[in-house]
């Protein structure tokens, strides 16, 4: 699997993809105010979803940091959870900030606008979308013409929280995984990397629905005949298209 | 401790003796002699005597209780001294308690005003004042101004007025504490009740006399115990009054042959509408609300003539409280001809006069079918005509059992949850709300409830840290409930919203909602619990009402299938909580079919064997006919199982090569949940690699599907001693304990369901109690709401102390198993899977599970390549490379 992930210059860290050769980590979406959200509606919550965030965080960027050179991360957008302006998540999301800016300069933490962040940083901009060299990340819900020019060969997108159910042969055992998603889209290479939150696996792609909340840029049939990568907790497994996956 | 003792019965003449004038000239005037329960009640109650009155409905009971308040009240009155302050509360689990209360107090009181009117006596006026969850603001103001005699109130309503300062004042002096319908108290509801009346007797300044009333129920000490508490200095009598009411009951079958008959249901129809035709008032009850529902329309439809709004109606609790009231005014005037439905008109309320109850369906306990048929000719000495009608050769023998039991006068026990620390954690924060208490006298006065004796000290504490916020993680106390200084060891409110959430959260019954079931025609097959719908994926397969039925989609709470009769359920199916067997009528099934099995193995001829069921079980030559039937086969297939026998049968479906193991255990749902989740677990858990367990569970036995069948093993290594342990390990992932969870997250306070002025959807509080469950397992196994969620599962849910016994029996060889390889399964043994209630043993761990998952996924792909040569051991070492 790693020496597959190589050919491809990509390689999958728990919930995170990393470039090694450029040295970027992009991070999906983080949801950062969901407990707080949780707490407000009168249940007592005892996690503290910033504290857990950064814990995982730090463990992948020490896996990183053992073999390859970390020069920028990525944040896929949907940072934080509420539409609308919530002070407690931006304190949040500022916290976090502060806790990625250990790791590398300021200005090598790209953040990437979702639809969930409605708020403005004064020293941080939300990008659209962002480029370097042949790779386009965006969050994945709009989409942008400069996505699709000649010179980008991978456009990396998160949004659509991708997750997988696996079951045994008889049906007796189901289970819900994250997972990567990998194809080939418009002639580019879509990599959709999972939520990073905890609190949920996610959505498999049977359970889109039509609806501006499950807007996304590939349609779901061709969603089926991407290449699945499952999220487990020492390893990602690659268990082949999506669509016969599901049967 | 608690010292319990006979009743004794006093004379007409000493009881008249101590009634005032007015009152027994009242009392007279409108009957002729006193009843039973009053000879046993009023005297004692007089007295001051703590006293639980049993007596089957019709007997009086309420008007026992009242006699002596009234005359004492009445007394009072005459000589102008009564005070502005409560002298009774009266307390009812029933929300309807307006026809009965202005039956048995307010026409009393008035016609006693006329009598001295009438005689030109001055009475000063009796105040009776009502309050429950639908009383108005400006009658819960008037009453605190001017505090009623005699309050009428509901449990939840009682903690509400112990927590208003105002109102507590003028409970000081109650002199009296009745409780009613006792017998449907063996719930949380009935730990709560029992902590708020120690709240009561720690504020009145004499321990108020406690009243009990209620139906025929057993064991009658310990629930006159449950009525006075725990204490050295508490007494107690019981006073049993015995049924004089004759039982006219018989099993009906509709049609001759229950197999062979492709729709018994036209036939059930044809019976009920002969019999209604033959009758002036026809009860119906059914065991759920949506076949309530179904027979009424079903019965409109096919007799137009006969039925129509007017004289037919369906009842149950999720109709408005209007409708219910008209429904149950209608019947009481005489205006209906047919009334259908589930539970609600089990418990007290008038209803007029009816003179058959039909039972559709088994009614899983004699006490509750006693209760049932109870309801017809209302009157003490009349007689009671049930019919049962069943529709399945299980129910048929079930059903004729619980007769037995009926006529020969055998109840089963009723079950009072101990130690519910959702409940305690509740009335604690209650109680913080009105006082500082100091944390010993707390605990002693929590411990005279009869329901928390036993409580731990470790328990109590626990309780303490969760509500002060000790168990939070952010340290800062955010969502501390209580205030709580250790060094002084004393507990008290904290913030300003105490009050308003305790207010508008209290009370202990789950909320649940349901969502509808109908096929692509539109037709409604039942309901389901809507959490449960959310986890349904398209394609998921489940069972309802026995059949199988595939998900196609849901439009708001409508979700719409396709009969999926030769699949198998790919998901659990544990929302239908319909009422579980008794245990003692579980044993009295086994018994019977001991005598049979024993008949079968002399070679009775059939006509001998026919005339015993008769006589056994008190039925018809018909029915007979088809219990024979049943346990001819049976004996005659295999093995009849018995009181001494579990047998099992080890089976292969070979439509896709699932196996089965197939127990014929006849201990009732709460016994055999437990049971069968401890061996699948073990057997899960203890084979060569762990796997789930897929669980089906029924009244009358389970069955195991898996890889693993070795089944012998896990009973060789189960006993009562380590079961408790093995279930605690075994229900950690299921969803019951979620569930379960979510309902004592909501009564414990941790899930508010009305929060900052918004109330809360089921669905929210669903999604976020599987989230909430894990952030709480990560904290400590012993957070108070998740070990009360295990206890809730093992002693309320299931039964631990029974499936004990059910083990004890089994080690000591008194109950043996026997086992058979099977090409079929028995006749007995088929239902078991057709009507068990799915569940899977989450054994195996995620993650291990998706690693085995990928290998079977690469062997598959290198199968497809090269299936010859293919090494998964060179595989990962390729990958090595």
């Amino acid at each position: 699997m790693k020496r597959e992930n190589k050919s491809k210059d990509f390689t999958f860290i728990s919930k995170t993809l990393f470039f090694p050769k450029k040295g970027i980590l992009a991070i999906g979406d983080l949801h950062l105010g969901y407990d707080s959200m949780i707490k407000d509606q009168g249940i007592n919550l005892l996690f503290n979803q910033l504290e857990e965030t950064k814990k995982e965080i730090e463990i992948i960027i020490k896996r990183i940091k053992a073999i390859y050179r970390l020069k920028k991360i990525i944040l896929l957008g949907d940072m934080k959870h509420h539409f609308h302006f919530q002070k407690q998540e931006v304190s949040d999301l500022r916290n976090f900030l502060r806790f990625l800016e250990k790791h590398v300069p300021k200005e090598d933490i790209i953040l990437i606008r979702g639809n969930h962040d409605t708020f403005t940083l004064s020293d941080y901009k939300l990008n659209d979308f962002y480029i370097e060299g042949d790779i386009a990340f965006t969050h994945g819900e709009k989409d942008f013409l400069e996505l699709y020019d000649k010179q980008i060969k991978t456009i990396v997108t998160s949004h659509v929280h991708p997750a997988v159910l696996i079951c045994d042969k008889i049906n007796i055992k189901r289970e819900k995984y994250k997972c990567f998603l990998v194809g080939k889209y418009k002639k580019k290479q879509f990599i959709i990397v999972p939520s990073f939150f905890s609190i949920t696996e996610g959505t498999e792609i049977s359970e889109y629905k039509k609806g501006e909340s499950y807007q996304q840029l590939i349609p779901k049939n061709k969603l089926k005949s991407f290449e699945t990568y499952v999220v487990g907790r020492d390893d990602v497994y690659h268990f082949g298209k999506y669509g016969k996956l599901i049967g | 401790m608690t010292i319990v003792s006979e009743a004794v019965q006093y004379s007409r003449e000493e009881i008249e003796k101590i009634l005032h004038p007015l009152v027994r000239e009242w009392f007279f005037s409108k009957f002729q002699d006193f009843s039973e329960s009053q000879k046993f009640g009023v005297m004692n109650i007089h007295n001051k005597q703590n006293i639980l009155i049993s007596a089957p409905t019709g007997g009086g009971k309420t008007l026992t209780a009242f006699l002596s308040i009234l005359n004492q009240l009445v007394s009072l009155s005459e000589k102008n001294k009564l005070e502005k302050k409560v002298y009774c509360i009266y307390v009812s689990p029933l929300k309807a308690l307006n026809n009965d209360i202005h039956k048995n107090l307010i026409e009393p009181l008035e016609e006693i005003n006329e009598l001295a009117k009438s005689k030109g006596i001055n009475l000063q006026k009796i105040l009776v004042g009502l309050r429950t969850g639908d009383t108005t603001a400006s009658e819960k103001a008037k009453m605190v101004k001017n505090p009623p005699h005699i309050l009428i109130t509901t449990p939840e309503s009682l903690a509400i007025v112990l927590t208003t300062k105002k109102f507590v004042e003028s409970f000081q002096d109650v002199e009296y504490c009745i409780i009613d319908e006792i017998h449907s108290l063996g719930n949380k509801r009935g730990s709560f009740l029992s902590l708020n009346v120690e709240r009561l007797n720690s504020i009145a300044k004499t321990i108020p006399v406690k009243i009990g009333l209620s139906a025929t129920i057993e064991p009658l000490e310990e629930v006159a115990k449950y009525l006075v508490g725990i204490a050295e200095d508490r007494k107690v009598k019981i006073a049993k009054v015995h049924s004089h009411k004759k039982l006219d009951l018989d099993v009906l079958i509709p049609t001759a042959n229950l197999i062979l008959e492709n729709k018994p249901h036209i036939h059930m129809y044809r019976l009920i509408h002969d019999l209604v035709k033959e009758h002036k008032t026809t009860l119906i009850f059914t065991n759920t609300r949506s076949a309530t529902e179904r027979i009424v329309n079903y019965l409109k439809d096919k007799f137009p003539v006969d039925y129509t709004d007017e004289n037919i109606a369906a009842h149950h609790s999720s109709l408005s409280k209007g409708h219910r009231f008209a429904i149950e005014e209608n019947l009481r005037q005489g205006n209906l001809k047919v009334v259908v439905c589930s539970t609600s008109l089990e418990l007290g309320i008038d209803i007029g006069y009816i003179d058959l109850v039909i039972l559709l369906g088994s009614p899983k306990a004699s006490s509750r079918a006693l209760q049932r048929v109870g309801r017809a000719g209302h009157k003490l000495h009349e007689t009671a005509k049930g019919r049962f009608i069943v529709l399945d050769r299980d129910d048929l023998i079930e059903c004729s059992v619980i007769q037995k039991e009926m006529y020969e006068a055998r109840i089963d026990k009723i079950h009072f949850p101990k130690n519910a620390l959702d409940v305690l954690s509740q009335t604690i924060f209650g109680m913080a709300i009105s006082q500082h208490w100091k944390l010993e006298d707390l605990l002693n006065l929590i411990r005279k409830s009869y329901c928390y004796q036993k409580l731990t000290k470790e328990d109590f504490l626990s309780v303490i840290s969760y509500l002060s916020g000790e168990y939070d993680l952010e340290k800062d106390k955010v969502y501390a409930k209580i205030w709580y200084d250790k060094d002084t060891k004393e507990i008290g409110k904290r913030g300003k919203l105490a009050r308003v959430l305790y207010l508008t959260n209290l009370g202990t019954i789950p909320e649940e909602s349901f969502v509808t079931v109908k096929l692509q025609t539109g037709e409604k097959i039942g309901v389901i619990d809507e959490s449960f719908m959310n986890r349904m994926h398209k394609g998921d397969v489940f069972v309802l009402g026995g059949s199988k039925y595939a998900y196609l989609y849901t439009k708001g709470m409508n979700l719409t299938v396709k009969p999926a009769p030769d699949r198998n359920p790919t998901i659990p199916s544990w929302f239908s909580e319909t009422l579980p067997l008794s245990f003692d009528s579980a044993l009295e099934i086994s018994k019977f079919r001991k005598e049979m099995r024993k008949r079968f193995e002399k070679n009775l001829d059939k006509e001998k064997i026919k005339e015993f069921i008769r006589k056994y079980t008190y039925t018809s030559m018909e029915v007979s006919e088809e219990i024979y039937e049943y346990f001819y086969q049976q004996f005659h297939f295999s093995e009849i199982p018995d009181i001494d026998t579990i047998t099992i049968e080890k089976y292969t479906d070979e439509r896709d090569d699932k196996k089965y193991i197939l127990v014929n255990s006849m201990y009732g749902r709460r016994v055999n949940d437990a049971l069968s989740r401890a061996l699948a677990y073990l057997m899960g858990a203890k084979g060569s690699a762990k796997r789930d367990v897929e669980v089906g569970i029924s009244d009358r036995g389970f069955y195991l599907s898996s890889e693993n069948t070795k089944i012998e093993k896990a009973f060789e290594q189960i006993n009562s001693k380590n079961i408790e342990e093995i279930l605690k390990q075994a229900i950690e992932k299921t969803d019951v304990l979620t569930k379960k969870f979510r309902h004592c997250a909501t009564r414990g306070l941790m899930i508010l369901r009305t929060y900052k002025g918004a109330t809360k959807s089921i669905k929210k509080q669903q999604m976020k109690s599987h989230f909430l469950i894990s952030s709480v397992k990560k904290i400590s196994k012993e957070f108070p709401i998740l070990k009360e969620a295990k206890r809730e599962v093992l002693e309320d849910l299931m039964d631990i102390e029974s499936t004990k016994l059910v083990l004890d029996w089994i080690n000591s060889g008194k109950v043996k198993l026997s086992y058979n390889h099977v090409k079929l399964p028995s006749p007995f043994s088929l239902n078991l899977i057709l009507q068990g209630h799915l569940d899977l043993m989450k054994i195996e761990d995620k993650q291990d599970f998706l690693q085995r998952m990928h290998k079977v996924y690469i062997q598959e792909i290198a199968r497809r390549q090269d299936p010859e040569e293919f090494s998964y051991e060179e595989f990962l070492k390729d990958q090595e490379r």
